[in-house]
């Protein structure tokens, strides 16, 4: 039977493939605080002083984020609050933002709860009964943003940090790539930021642990997440590469690692080969940053025959 | 005859189980159908890893937390 690589401890709860190491419960927690802490030192994602929005949806993802985030404000680093966007799925949704909601008052942050309802006058449940809609995960992430962005700025927020894990960093690459959408890639990184004052640099701490590890980081740490999946959920583009990377990874431990490691090194060409003169207007009806007139909120919002309400902050 | 058995608990799996022979998560998971990369796996309420050997008497809850594909 194997014993913790580290300590001895004979009750493990993971056995790494690529590394054959075997943790129990105590050091594998400290293995992943380790790593993340060691992604925000190497990508410079953290200054002392920044009050940084945790993207909060009550998942495994986000509530692992805000609990090492948290560390850093017990030692005086940074401040913390969040936002959780409640896009309005009946059955869903609530109980991640009632989890999102306990989160938040146990370590005492500041925490705003957006709604499409309340932002856009229709949430995602309505849409979906709108003919001809665009599928639910276009307009869900769309949204989502547009009021991230908004509440980072309400807030007072100097970075955003979201939950995207090894499993998302590896599928986003692998689909740009594939399709060809090198303006893209030129985007995906540790941290984005923009030119706009008006965009909160986003950052992402957890971009180094695969997904599996982060739920079991979140169950081992005893945290309370929203298990359930999204109903709307279907088969898309990223869901079919993100199978790929999946099958492939029992036969190959190291493949998503290897992905973002030589995508890494690339990144620093691509950008000073491929980035574009950014030149950004102003939504002519949200005033959100556009690379075109209206915004792609906007855009859709007047497909579905609605506005947004700019008296929500 | 004495039958040993351990109860599984997975969505809305909620039953006892015969024990045949040296069982491991991993077999479990496998007469399923799941991949180990979507599940944790909980023997009586701790963590344990997919190699971990199912006793008589273990209650084994399998926790769903990657859906999708």
């Amino acid at each position: 039977m194997d014993i913790c690589s580290k300590c001895g401890n004979p009750n493990i709860v993971i056995k790494r493939k690529a590394s054959g190491q075997a943790l129990c419960q105590d050091c594998f927690i400290e293995s992943i605080e380790k790593k993340v802490i060691k992604t925000i030192k190497k990508e410079n994602l953290l200054q002392k002083g920044d009050k940084v929005m945790v993207a909060l949806s009550g998942g495994k993802d986000s509530v692992a984020t805000l609990e090492i985030l948290n560390s850093y404000v017990e030692r005086h680093f940074i401040e913390l609050c969040a936002c959780t966007i409640d896009e309005g799925i009946k059955g869903y949704r609530q109980e991640g933002v009632d989890i999102a909601k306990r989160h938040a008052k146990r370590l005492g942050i500041e925490h705003q709860i957006l709604s499409f309802k309340d932002a856009f006058d229709i949430d995602l449940d309505e849409i979906m009964n709108v003919p001809d809609h665009r599928g639910a995960c276009t307009y869900c992430g769309v949204f989502r943003r547009w009021l991230i962005n908004r509440a980072a700025r309400d807030m007072g927020a100097t970075k955003i940090a979201t939950g995207h894990n090894l499993d998302d960093e590896a599928e986003a690459i692998m689909m740009n790539y594939l399709e060809g959408n090198i303006g893209n890639l030129v985007k995906i990184g540790p941290i984005t930021e923009s030119k706009s004052e008006l965009f909160t640099p986003k950052i992402k701490p957890l971009r180094e642990i695969p997904e599996r590890e982060v739920g079991l980081y979140a169950l081992s740490k005893g945290l309370e997440i929203h298990l359930d999946g999204c109903p709307y959920a279907q088969q898309s583009f990223r869901m079919e590469v993100g199978n790929v990377l999946k099958d492939l990874t029992p036969e190959h431990p190291t493949i998503m690692y290897s992905t973002l490691r030589g995508f890494d090194k690339m990144r620093p060409v691509i950008r000073e080969e491929l980035t574009e003169p950014f030149e950004f207007d102003r939504c002519e009806i949200c005033g959100e940053p556009s690379s075109n007139k209206v915004c792609r909120a906007c855009t859709f919002l007047k497909e579905l025959g609605h506005s947004p309400n700019l008296d929500y902050f | 005859m004495i039958f040993m058995t351990f109860k599984l608990e997975y969505n809305e799996i909620n039953e006892d189980k015969e024990l045949n022979g040296k069982t491991t998560i991993l077999n479990v998971l496998d007469d399923l159908e799941v991949s180990p990369q979507t599940i944790v796996a909980k023997k009586n309420d701790q963590i344990v890893s997919e190699d971990a050997e199912i006793n008589d008497g273990d209650t084994i809850k399998l926790i769903q937390i990657i859906y999708g594909g």
